[in-house]
């Protein structure tokens, strides 16, 4: 590819699709102020939806591998939509959208907000990650879903593949940033950061704050599905590793590092973090954890507008002293 | 008188001639009890001489000095634990002792009465093995033979396993009712690990009394059942003061400071790797052997530093989020991945603690209900520390000032209370409570960096059931997800237990979105 590997753009088009999610993470907690901490959850159900998919493709009429080594003898029923391409990239939108509607309404019906929220969508996150590693939910338990080959008849090893997704990608996350710019910048925007400025103001001059937060709350699930229904073809492997506890809380964290509230900043937050751990990991592998710590901690104590707040300030002070 | 005495013989020639396969062939043929142990040390390769007397070797006895000694049992011609001039067991190390070398060839004879000497085996296991592998030998004196073995028996549980098996042998070669009634009470009332098979078995034959014996046999499953239940509530209970000892630090802080501490999981690591630290400083470098009393000075150890670390998180980090619930609770995640791999880069990935002599083993409340110590003693300790955590918050100065820091921060400040201070101090005691917590896992698991995850969300989830900074909801809260997951899990596997658990809780805050035991008050909410 001349100038570019076709690996970095591969591990960049795998970055948008973090951006999308990260998108819909700074529409529910940047703008409407609501800790969800099982985005990562719904990044799964995309990314499992679409392999799934190409697993079936590329097995064919057999089983695919591991539920021959599972034992299973026939395809699960809730395998079988999943032959057809259309319907799977319905299900893969209706799955996690229709869940986070029963999660959110029971949730915001109770009036569950901000730490209890927090708390409740963690351990969802876990319980269904530990459904997620059993073998006998046949997605694959601790190895996931793997060794899909084709997505639309096309081989995902080609160059050309690999470029189309990472086009595709990029498109993607083009289209849903405009979409989220037009969704804060409307009305139904104003009112999500009234919410999160005052919940009960808001309440109290009969605005229906429930149906709001369900909106943004099934929106944000539908990003993150979207952008996990792209990362798997381009990865070529999801496991149930990255729903854990911990992706949800990372995922926040691009968010807060690039800088909450901001749509920008989010898409900023999910490429840096990304590329500074594929940097970091290759460099020097064990001090990881260390720098994603240290940035939680510093970002929350001093740099509470992200890194895109950091620059704007920036900017801002060199106006002053132009004065 | 003869047959005794060219017994002897042949056992001398083993002991002290070259030439040993023809005594080995005799007393085979013989089948004599007297020599089964002997037979059985040959066949163990632990045939030993000691002041020219056979000897075999016991139990191992941990010993001070590094080398172990082990208990000496005579062989022939009686087989007896040796004892010193006080009428202790003697205890010897494997050097005093003179090897009797019998090549293998000659140890393979003893292959056609295997099943039998082992039932003269110094190994509790090996001798409950071989009552067992008896049931279904023909072996033409098994009965005799399996008496003969019992009547010897010491070990608790080999003699239940061995007379479980000889009631079995006995019911099913007998024709009259009465003696089969006889032995089926016998086994229901021996209740070995195997007799409802056996009755169920027998019940299942058209022999006499198979009714009877299949009545008895459901009894026993209906006992064992219950005492299944009673096990399953008290590792409930187990697990649920656990979660208490987490969750009490947890709820008093984010109670009084509006601090959701995600590392607090990680106090519990440290508490931990406290425990451990004493440990190998006692044992490795200064060389001094091991006693229980390391575990006990560990306890307010592991308080100590996990409290001032605690202390340190909240003059760097902490004191800069009160009162900001979402922000805290990144930021001190931050800090739990730090604290995890500074963990794993010093102490590597795994590592255990010596669980003390006075807490390993079991309170045996009937055979089939063993209720292990150490989960006792981590009960006992969450209830002292509950109380104690009771009588500091509501009979100390420092208590009162916590409440009234918890209701409102503001005027408690106008009232000249401290506020920081307060906060710091409460800080403190939770991350304590933590490491306390911590020291008394490595009771029941290996230490390992990332141990307190395991239970964070739970004992967070606990929290936000009692409701905050309430003790008594910590407690009930804890208590009863502990009993609901250990109940579930007798139906489910351990996973669907905890979505259940789960789902149970959302379900809960519907009609309790403050948790059970709510601040009550006219609070406004932002």
């Amino acid at each position: 590819m001349g100038w570019v590997s076709i690996n970095t753009i591969s591990l960049w088009g795998r970055y948008f699709c973090f951006a999308i999610a990260a998108l819909g993470i700074d529409l529910i907690w940047g703008y409407t102020g609501i800790l969800s901490m099982c985005q990562a959850f719904f990044f799964c159900l995309g990314s499992y939806g679409i392999a799934m998919h190409m697993l079936l493709k590329t097995s064919g009429s057999a089983l695919p591998e591991f539920m021959v080594w599972n034992k299973v003898e026939s395809l699960p029923f809730f395998w079988v939509p999943f032959q057809s391409f259309g319907l799977t990239l319905i299900l893969c939108l209706l799955i996690p959208a229709l869940l986070a509607f029963i999660i959110g309404y029971v949730l915001f019906r109770s009036r569950i907000k901000g730490v209890y929220m927090a708390i409740i969508t963690q351990a969802l996150a876990l319980a269904m990650w530990l459904l997620f590693l059993r073998n006998e939910t046949g997605l694959g338990g601790t190895n996931g879903l793997t060794d899909f080959k084709t997505l639309m008849g096309l081989s995902l090893s080609t160059t050309y593949m690999k470029l189309g997704l990472y086009l595709m990608s990029l498109l993607l996350l083009c289209v849903a940033y405009f979409a989220c710019y037009r969704i804060t910048h409307s009305k139904f925007g104003k009112v999500l950061q009234a919410i999160r400025d005052s919940e009960s103001r808001v309440s109290f001059t009969a605005y229906k704050v429930m149906d709001y937060k369900l909106a943004v709350f099934v929106v944000a699930a539908l990003l993150a599905a979207v952008g996990g229904m792209l990362y798997a073809p381009q990865t070529g492997i999801i496991t149930p590793g990255r729903m854990d506890v911990k992706a949800s809380v990372e995922m926040v964290m691009w968010v807060a590092l690039g800088g909450r509230g901001k749509l920008k900043g989010a898409v900023a937050g999910a490429l840096l973090v990304n590329f500074l751990y594929s940097i970091c990991t290759s460099l020097f592998p064990d001090s990881w954890l260390y720098i994603l710590g240290f940035l939680f901690v510093i970002t929350v104590l001093f740099f509470d507008k992200g890194f895109v707040g950091l620059v704007d300030s920036l900017f801002k002070r060199k106006e002053v002293t132009c004065y | 008188m003869a047959a005794t005495d060219s017994t002897t013989i042949f056992v001398s020639q083993i002991l002290h001639d070259t030439e040993k396969t023809y005594a080995i062939q005799q007393l085979v043929a013989r089948q004599d009890p007297t020599t089964f142990a002997l037979l059985n040390a040959i066949n163990s390769k632990k045939l030993y001489l000691l002041n020219d007397q056979a000897v075999t070797t016991g139990e191992k006895i941990p010993s001070s000095n590094g080398a172990a000694s082990y208990e000496i049992y005579s062989l022939y011609p009686k087989n007896e634990l040796l004892v010193n001039r006080n009428g202790q067991p003697l205890h010897t190390s494997i050097d005093a002792l003179t090897v009797v070398e019998i090549n293998r060839a000659d140890r393979l004879l003893l292959n056609g009465i295997l099943p039998i000497l082992e039932l003269f085996s110094t190994e509790p296991a090996k001798r409950m093995l071989a009552y067992g592998q008896l049931k279904n030998s023909h072996a033409p004196h098994r009965i005799e033979m399996l008496q003969m073995a019992l009547a010897r028996e010491t070990n608790p549980d080999a003699l239940r396993a061995g007379k479980d098996i000889l009631f079995a042998i006995q019911l099913n070669t007998t024709t009259d009712a009465q003696t089969a009634k006889n032995y089926i009470d016998s086994l229901a009332e021996n209740w070995g690990d195997n007799a409802p098979v056996f009755l169920s078995e027998y019940a299942k034959s058209n022999r006499v009394n198979a009714a009877y014996a299949a009545q008895k046999a459901l009894e026993l499953e209906h006992r064992y059942d219950y005492l299944q239940k009673i096990q399953n509530l008290f590792s409930g209970l187990s697990l649920g003061s656990i979660l208490i000892l987490i969750a009490l630090g947890l709820s008093i802080v984010y109670g009084l400071a509006g601090i959701i501490n995600m590392a607090h999981g990680e106090f519990l690591m440290i508490g931990a790797y406290t425990t451990y630290c004493i440990q190998t400083l006692f044992t490795e470098v200064l060389k001094l052997p091991y006693s229980d009393l390391l575990f006990i000075i560990s306890l307010p150890l592991s308080f100590l530093v996990a409290g001032l670390l605690g202390l340190l998180l909240e003059r760097l980090v902490v004191r800069h989020l009160y009162a900001r619930p979402l922000e805290s609770l990144l930021a001190t995640w931050g800090v739990s991945l730090i604290l995890i791999q500074t963990a794993r880069s010093l102490f590597g990935d795994l590592t255990a603690v010596k669980t003390p002599a006075f807490l390993s083993g079991g309170l045996a409340v009937s055979p089939h209900l063993v209720l292990p110590y150490n989960r006792i003693f981590i009960i006992g300790l969450t209830a002292l520390i509950v109380l104690l955590t009771y009588l500091m918050l509501y009979k100390t100065r420092l208590g009162l000032q916590i409440r009234s820091v918890t209701q409102n921060r503001n005027m408690s400040a106008c009232l000249g209370i401290d506020t920081k201070r307060v906060a710091a101090l409460t800080f403190f005691f939770g991350s304590g409570l933590a490491g306390i917590a911590g020291c008394a896992m490595t009771l029941i698991g290996n230490v390992v960096p990332d141990m307190g995850q395991t239970y964070i969300v739970d004992s967070f989830l606990v929290v936000v059931t009692g409701g905050v900074g309430k003790i008594v909801g910590t407690i009930v809260s804890g208590l009863g997800i502990g009993f609901f997951t250990k109940i579930l899990e007798a139906f489910f596997q351990a996973v669907y237990g905890k979505v259940c658990i789960l789902l149970f809780i959302m379900l809960f805050m519907q009609y309790k979105p403050k948790g059970l035991f709510p601040y009550k008050g006219r609070l406004a909410e932002e």
